[in-house]
C-alpha cells in the first residue's frame, strides 16, 4: 500500500522497484481479496478414511447391547444396539415435494398434484403407531448425488470434499451401505445408475438403469416396476433399495403443474398399493416380511419449476414415510411426539413429524442393529426409531420378567443407551476431524461442545452407577432420564448446527469483504493505468493525447461484454466461442480498416483466418466435454466428420505436429540470427532448439508408423521428457543469473528486450510442448501467427502523423486482443473450466509414480502453459516492436508497465464479474457443477497471472 | 473540430458534381425502402403461406425462397440509380448485380465462418442460402449501382464516408443489416432451447435494417429541406 501511495504522490517514474512494488501490491491484494471469498464460499470437508467397527462400542462408556464376555458370534444379535428391524425396503422417489405426501389440508389451497399417493394417508391414518409420514429436512446443495451421499454417510457433503477419490465419485467414507456389507446384509439396488457409481462393490444383486436422460420419463421407472415386485418375494436380501426417478424427470421437462407429473404421482400410488400388499400378505409371525420396515422416501424437493440444488424451503423439503410391518402391542411413548396433526379430505386424522435428513444414517443403523456410520453427525430420531419400539420391549421383558418396570420406562432406557452411543460416536468423530482435518473447527467451538458432552456424560456416570448399585430394582427413574435425554440432545444438536455453520452455510460477510477489496484493487488498478499516461505525457508531449480512440472504445466493449457473460451459465460453457466470437470481430474491424489504410492487407487477412481453426479446435474440445458434462449438450454433426481411424489420417496426426515443431524451430533459429545476441541468452535458446530435437525424436519414437531401429527404442520411455524438464530448470536458472549478474550496458533496448523475451519464451515453450502432447506445436503456430498478426496490426491504430502515440489508447486495442487469443487458446488446446478438463495425462509425462507436488507443477504449466505463461511472458513484443531507436530508457519502461498494467486489469476485470456471478447464484441448480469449478479456474489464474506479471516486471523493466 | 472540417469536404464534391441522378428526391427513397420492405415480408409470407414453412422449421428452404423474392426486388429496383445511366444500360447494371450477388455471398459467408458459424456439409445448404440474402442485403445494391468501380466501392464499406442520398441508401442497410446479424450471434449460446435462437439472426437484422433505413429515409427528407 505504502508503495502506491507513495508511486501515487511521486511525479516522477520509479524505476523497475516502483513498478515492482506496484505490481506486488496489487498481488496482495488480489490474494486477499480470494482468500476472504474463498473462505466465505467455498466450503471444504475432508473426508476421513476411518471406519466404525463392530467393537468400538466397548470404548464408549455405554451399555452394549449384550455383554463383552458371552459369545460374540452371535451377529443376529446386532452390533452397537439391538436391531428392531430385520429387513428393510427403501422406495427413493427422487425430488419428492413434501406436498405430494402431505394431505392438501394441511395447506391454504388444494394445487392438483396434493393428495395423488392416497395409499401413504390411508396406512398412516388406520396404524398410527406403525406408519409415520415425516417431514424431511434435506441440507443444501440440494442435488442427487449430495443428498445420496448425505443420506448414507450421515454427514454434510460439500462442493470440495478432500479425499482421496479425485474425480470418480465413489463414496470412500464410511457409510450405511458399507456398514450394511461388513455386518453380513445383503444389499438389492434398483433404478438410478447412480447408486453403482457411489457403491461400486456393494451390491449384491443391482439393476441399474441410465439416470442420464432427463427427457426419458420411464425407462428407470419401469426396470423399477419390473424388478420390485418379484424381489419381494424372494429371500435373498435384507436390504432393498429401489429408486425412481419418474417425478424428477418430470418436474425438469415439464414442472410440478403437468399432468405427467400428476400421472407420475398416481402410477406410485398403485406402486406403493401392491408393494404394501406383498408386504402385509406376508407380515404375519414366521413369514417373510415378518420383521420388515418400508421407507419411502426423498433425496430432495423441488421448486415448481422442478429445479433443485439450492436451499429454498421448497427445494429442501422433502419427505420420509416409514411403515412398520410387526404390530407393536402397546403403541409408541407419546412423551416423544412431536407432531402435528389434521384431518384430511376424508375426515380421517393424520399426523406427520419432523426429522433432519443428516438423522437418517444412524436411525436406520440404530434400527438395523449396525455400528453408526463414522462420519455421521445425526441423531437418533426419536420417532422413526418408536416404530418399531415395540419389538424389543417385547423380547427383555420375556428375559427379565420384571413387572414393576413399565414398557415406556424399558423403552426410554434403550433409547437413553442408543443417545448415549449416538453422542459418545459423533464425539469421536469430531475430535479426529479436527485432529485430522487441514481447515477444522473453531476452537471456541470445540471448546463449547467438549463442555456440552462432558455434562451430558456426567449425568450419565450418575445415573448409570445408581443403576448398577440397585441392580435388581427400576434402574432409572423418569425425570433422571429425561435430563439424560435432553443434555444428549443438546449436545447432538449443538454439534449438528455447528457442522452446518461449517459446511453448508455461506459466510455472506467474508464474500462481501472479498469482493469490495476486489472492487477496490479494480480501481487502484484503473488509477494506476491512468497516472501512468500522466506521467507518459510529462515525458514526451506526442503521447499525451487523450482523444478516446476507437480502439480503446471497442477495447472496453469486449472486455466488459465478455466480463457480463460470465453471468449467464449458457456463455460460461460457450466461453471459449465467446472469445474467439469478439477476437474475430476485432480481427475484422481490423481488416476494414486495413483495406481504408490500404496497409497490412496480408497480416489482416491472416490474422482473420486463423481465427477459425482456433474456433474449430474449442469446438472439439466441446465435443470431448460434452461427453462428460451434464449442461453441456452439443451437436456432434457441428464439427465437420473426419474419420479418425483412416490411415491417411492417421500419418497426418502423426506428421503435422513434427512439421509445426520444425517450423517453430526454424522460426527460433532466424530469430538468433537475425538479433546479435549475447553469451548467456544464446545458449538458452540453443538449449530449446535441442530440446525440439530431444521431442521430435521421442515422438517419433511413440508412433507406431515408423519402424524404428533398435538403439532408438530405449527411448521410448521417460528419459527424454526427463532430460526436458531439467534442461529447462537450468535454462531458467540461468536466466536469473543473467537477471543477477549481468547490468543492462547495451544501448539498444528493442534489441536487448526482444533477445530477453525469446529467451524466455524458449525455455517454457519445450516443456509446455511436451506436456500438451502433439497439439502442443500447432498451439504454439497459432499463438505465434496471432501474436505476430496483432503485433503487425499495431500500425494501424498509429496516428496518420506518423508520430509515436504511447498512451493506453494506444495500447488498449492490442492488450485486449492479446488477452483474448489467451483466452481462446486455453479452450483450443483442450481445456475447459471443470475439473474433468484437466489434462491428468499431461501430469504423468515422464513419470510414471505419483507425487503431489511434483505431479501439480506439470498439472497447472499444461493448463496454464499457453493461456498464462506464454502470453504474460511475450507481452513486451508488442512495445518492443513498436518501439523507435534511439528513445530514453524511461519511457521504453513505462510503457512496458503500462502494458503489464492493463493486461492485469483486464484479467482482474473478468475475474470480479466471475465472483460477482458466483455470489448472485450461490443458490443456483448449477453452482456446484458449472459455476464454483470456473471460478476456481478463474481465481487461480488470476493468482499465476499475477505472479507472473511481478517476475516480468522484475526482469523485463530497466 | 477536424470531424467538423472533414464533413465539410465530404459534402463538397456533391454540390461541385452537380449529378442529376445523385439528386433524389426523399420520396423516391422511401418508395424504395418500403417496396424493399414489401419484398420482404412477401416473402416470409409466401413462405408461411404457400409451403408452410419458415425460419425455425425449415430454415434452408424459407432462407432461399426469401433471397430469391427480395434478389429480384433489390436488384431490379437498385439497378435503376446506376452510377452513369448514359454509359451502362439498365440490363447491363442488373447482370453486374447478378454477377455480384455469389460474389458477396463467398465474401459474407467467410465472413460467418470466421465469426464462428459451422463448417461442415450438413450445415452447407444453411449457409449458402444466408449468406447469399446477405449478399443480398449488403454487396447487390452497391453492385448494381456502382458496378465494379473500386473507388466507390472502397469508399462505402471500408471508410464509411456516404456522399449523397445514394451513397447513404447502400451504405446505411448494408452496415444496418451487417450490425444487425452480429447481434442476432448474441442469443445463440443460451440454453433456452428454443429453436428460435438460431433464427433470432435475422430477426435482428431486418429490426436493424428497417431503423436504418427509417433514419435514412429522414436524413434525406431532412436534406431536402435544407436545400428548398
Amino acid at each position: 500500500m505504502a508503495a502506491i501511495w507513495a508511486f501515487w504522490k511521486s511525479d516522477t517514474w520509479g524505476g523497475r522497484s516502483w513498478a515492482f512494488m506496484v505490481f506486488l501490491s496489487i498481488m496482495v491484494l488480489h490474494s486477499l481479496a480470494i482468500l476472504l471469498f474463498t473462505r466465505g464460499f467455498l466450503l471444504t470437508r475432508t473426508e476421513l478414511s476411518q471406519y466404525s467397527q463392530c467393537s468400538d462400542v466397548f470404548e464408549s462408556p455405554c451399555f452394549p447391547p449384550y455383554d463383552q464376555n458371552v459369545n460374540n458370534s452371535n451377529r443376529a444379535r446386532g452390533c452397537w444396539t439391538k436391531p428392531a428391524v430385520g429387513r428393510l425396503v427403501i422406495i427413493l422417489l427422487d425430488a419428492l415435494r413434501f406436498d405430494f405426501v402431505a394431505p392438501s389440508t394441511f395447506y391454504a389451497v388444494k394445487k392438483p398434484w396434493m393428495d395423488k399417493l392416497q395409499v401413504i394417508h390411508e396406512l398412516a391414518s388406520k396404524h398410527p403407531s406403525t406408519a409415520r409420514i415425516f417431514k424431511a429436512i434435506a441440507d443444501p446443495p440440494t442435488t442427487s448425488l449430495q443428498r445420496l451421499k448425505g443420506l448414507t454417510t450421515g454427514g454434510l457433503p460439500t462442493f470440495i470434499d478432500v479425499g482421496n477419490s479425485f474425480g470418480a465419485p465413489a463414496i470412500v467414507e464410511d457409510n450405511l451401505i458399507h456398514q450394511l456389507v461388513q455386518n453380513g446384509k445383503r444389499v438389492v439396488m434398483m433404478g438410478d445408475d447412480t447408486w453403482l457409481q457411489l457403491f461400486p462393490h456393494h451390491f449384491n444383486v443391482s439393476y441399474p438403469f441410465p439416470s442420464f436422460n432427463v427427457k426419458d420419463l420411464h425407462t428407470v421407472d419401469d426396470g423399477c416396476i419390473k424388478n420390485l415386485l418379484p424381489t419381494l418375494y424372494k429371500e435373498d436380501w435384507d436390504v432393498l433399495i429401489a429408486h425412481f426417478l419418474g417425478v424428477d424427470h418430470a418436474g425438469h421437462i415439464f414442472g410440478v403443474d403437468s399432468s405427467p407429473m400428476i400421472e407420475k404421482l398416481e402410477q406410485y400410488n398403485e406402486i406403493l398399493k401392491k408393494v404394501v400388499e406383498v408386504l402385509e400378505s406376508q407380515s404375519s409371525p414366521g413369514d417373510l416380511h415378518e420383521n420388515t420396515m418400508l421407507l419411502v422416501m426423498g433425496d430432495h424437493g423441488q421448486t415448481l419449476n422442478g429445479d433443485h440444488g439450492g436451499g429454498s424451503a421448497e427445494e429442501v423439503e422433502t419427505s420420509i414415510f416409514a411403515l412398520s410391518l410387526k404390530k407393536p402391542p402397546t403403541s409408541a411413548p407419546a412423551a416423544f411426539d412431536n407432531s402435528t396433526c389434521q384431518l384430511d379430505m376424508q375426515g380421517r386424522r393424520i399426523c406427520f413429524s419432523s426429522i433432519q435428513q443428516l438423522d437418517f444414517a444412524v436411525t436406520v443403523s440404530a434400527l438395523l442393529g449396525l455400528p453408526f456410520p463414522f462420519g455421521s453427525i445425526g441423531h437418533v430420531n426419536s420417532e422413526l426409531f418408536a416404530l418399531a419400539a415395540g419389538t424389543w420391549s417385547l423380547e427383555k421383558l420375556a428375559i427379565h420378567d420384571r413387572q414393576s418396570l413399565s414398557e415406556l420406562d424399558e423403552w426410554m432406557q434403550n433409547y437413553v443407551n442408543v443417545l448415549c452411543i449416538n453422542s459418545w460416536q459423533v464425539k469421536k468423530y469430531i475430535d479426529v476431524y479436527s485432529s485430522l482435518s487441514l481447515i477444522g473447527f473453531s476452537d471456541k467451538d470445540l471448546l463449547h461442545v467438549s463442555e456440552l458432552y462432558a455434562q451430558a456424560q456426567e449425568l450419565w456416570s450418575l445415573t448409570s452407577e445408581s443403576s448398577v448399585v440397585h441392580e435388581n430394582e427400576s434402574s432409572f427413574t423418569l425425570p433422571a432420564v429425561k435430563r439424560q435425554l435432553e443434555a444428549y440432545s443438546a449436545f447432538l444438536a449443538s454439534v449438528a448446527s455447528l457442522a452446518r455453520s461449517n459446511w453448508t452455510e455461506f459466510n455472506l460477510k467474508l464474500m462481501g469483504i472479498g469482493f469490495c477489496i476486489m472492487l477496490f484493487s479494480l480501481v487502484l488498478h484503473a488509477f494506476s493505468i491512468k497516472r501512468l499516461d500522466n506521467l507518459c505525457g510529462h515525458h514526451s508531449p506526442s503521447c499525451g493525447n487523450s482523444r478516446n480512440s476507437f480502439g480503446m472504445i471497442f477495447a472496453c466493449i469486449a472486455v466488459l461484454t465478455r466480463a457480463c457473460s460470465f453471468l449467464s451459465n449458457s456463455y460460461i460453457l460457450e466461453e471459449g466461442r465467446v472469445a474467439s466470437f469478439l477476437l474475430a470481430t476485432t480481427a475484422m474491424l481490423q481488416l476494414r480498416c486495413a483495406i481504408m489504410k490500404k496497409m497490412m492487407l496480408l497480416e489482416a487477412l491472416l490474422f482473420v483466418f486463423l481465427l477459425p481453426f482456433l474456433r474449430i479446435s474449442i469446438e472439439l474440445a466441446q465435443l470431448k466435454q460434452a461427453v462428460s458434462s451434464l449442461f453441456l449438450k452439443m451437436d456432434p454433426l457441428r464439427t465437420p466428420g473426419i474419420n479418425e481411424d483412416s490411415q491417411f489420417w492417421m500419418s497426418i496426426t502423426q506428421f503435422v505436429p513434427i512439421l509445426a515443431l520444425v517450423i517453430v524451430g526454424y522460426l527460433l533459429y532466424k530469430s538468433i540470427g537475425c538479433y546479435s545476441c549475447h553469451g548467456i541468452l544464446k545458449y538458452v535458446i540453443v538449449g530449446s532448439l535441442s530440446n525440439f530435437m530431444l521431442i521430435a525424436i521421442y515422438w517419433a519414437c511413440n508412433s507406431d508408423l515408423l519402424n524404428l531401429p533398435m538403439v532408438l527404442r530405449g527411448l521410448k520411455g521417460n528419459l527424454i521428457p526427463r532430460i526436458i524438464y531439467a534442461v529447462g530448470v537450468v535454462q531458467v536458472s540461468f536466466l536469473s543469473i543473467v537477471l543477477l549478474l549481468v547490468r543492462e550496458t547495451t544501448v539498444n533496448l528493442k534489441e536487448s528486450t526482444v533477445i530477453k523475451v525469446l529467451a524466455v519464451l524458449s525455455t517454457w515453450s519445450s516443456t509446455i510442448i511436451v506436456l500438451s502432447g502433439k497439439q502442443g506445436p500447432l498451439a504454439v503456430l497459432a499463438l505465434l501467427i496471432g501474436g505476430w498478426c496483432i503485433i503487425r496490426l499495431m500500425r494501424l491504430e498509429q496516428n496518420t502523423e506518423n508520430k509515436y502515440s504511447g498512451s493506453s489508447h494506444f495500447y488498449a486495442l492490442p492488450v485486449t486482443q492479446w488477452s483474448l487469443l489467451a483466452v481462446c487458446m486455453f479452450f483450443s488446446t483442450g481445456h475447459w473450466c471443470a475439473f474433468d478438463g484437466l489434462r491428468y495425462a499431461a501430469a504423468f509425462i515422464g513419470f510414471d509414480e505419483f507425487n503431489l507436488i511434483r505431479q501439480a507443477i506439470l498439472l497447472t504449466i499444461d493448463t496454464f502453459g499457453f493461456s498464462h505463461i506464454f502470453p504474460i511472458f511475450g507481452l513486451p513484443f508488442l512495445v518492443a516492436c513498436y518501439y523507435p531507436l534511439r528513445q530514453n530508457k524511461r519511457l521504453f519502461s513505462m510503457q512496458l508497465c503500462q502494458v503489464y498494467l492493463m493486461y492485469g486489469l483486464i484479467t482482474a476485470v473478468s475475474v470480479t464479474f466471475t465472483i460477482l456471478c458466483v455470489t448472485i447464484q450461490r443458490r443456483h441448480l448449477m453452482v456446484w457443477g458449472l459455476f464454483a469449478p470456473k471460478f476456481v479456474f478463474d481465481v487461480v489464474g488470476l493468482v499465476l497471472a499475477d505472479v507472473m506479471i511481478c517476475l516480468s516486471s522484475l526482469y523485463y523493466i530497466v | 473540430m477536424e470531424e467538423k472540417k472533414k464533413k465539410q469536404q465530404s459534402i463538397n464534391p456533391l454540390e461541385t458534381k452537380n449529378d442529376p441522378v445523385l439528386c433524389i428526391s426523399p420520396a423516391k427513397v422511401l418508395v424504395l425502402h418500403l417496396i424493399c420492405g414489401l419484398g420482404l415480408a412477401s416473402g416470409f409470407w409466401a413462405a408461411h403461406y404457400f409451403y408452410s414453412i419458415n425460419l425455425v422449421s425449415n430454415p434452408a428452404e424459407t432462407l432461399r425462397l426469401i433471397w430469391i423474392v427480395e434478389a429480384s426486388v433489390v436488384i431490379l429496383l437498385y439497378s435503376l440509380f446506376r452510377l452513369n445511366p448514359d454509359k451502362c444500360s439498365y440490363s447491363r447494371a442488373v447482370v453486374g448485380a447478378l454477377l455480384g450477388l455469389p460474389a458477396g455471398a463467398i465474401v459474407n459467408a467467410l465472413g460467418a465462418i470466421v465469426l464462428g458459424a459451422p463448417v461442415g456439409l450438413q450445415h452447407f445448404r444453411k449457409t449458402v442460402h444466408w449468406s447469399l440474402l446477405m449478399s443480398v442485403f449488403t454487396l447487390v445494391p452497391a453492385a448494381s449501382v456502382f458496378g465494379s468501380s473500386w473507388t466507390d466501392w472502397h469508399r462505402i464499406f471500408a471508410q464509411t464516408k456516404p456522399i449523397g442520398p445514394v451513397d447513404y441508401m447502400i451504405c446505411l442497410p448494408a452496415h444496418g443489416a451487417v450490425i444487425g446479424a452480429w447481434f442476432g450471434a448474441w442469443p445463440m449460446p443460451l440454453d433456452w432451447e428454443r429453436s428460435w435462437q438460431y433464427g433470432t439472426s435475422q430477426l435482428w437484422q431486418s429490426i436493424v435494417r428497417s431503423a436504418s433505413r427509417i433514419s435514412n429515409t429522414n436524413q434525406s427528407w431532412g436534406r431536402s429541406e435544407e436545400l428548398s
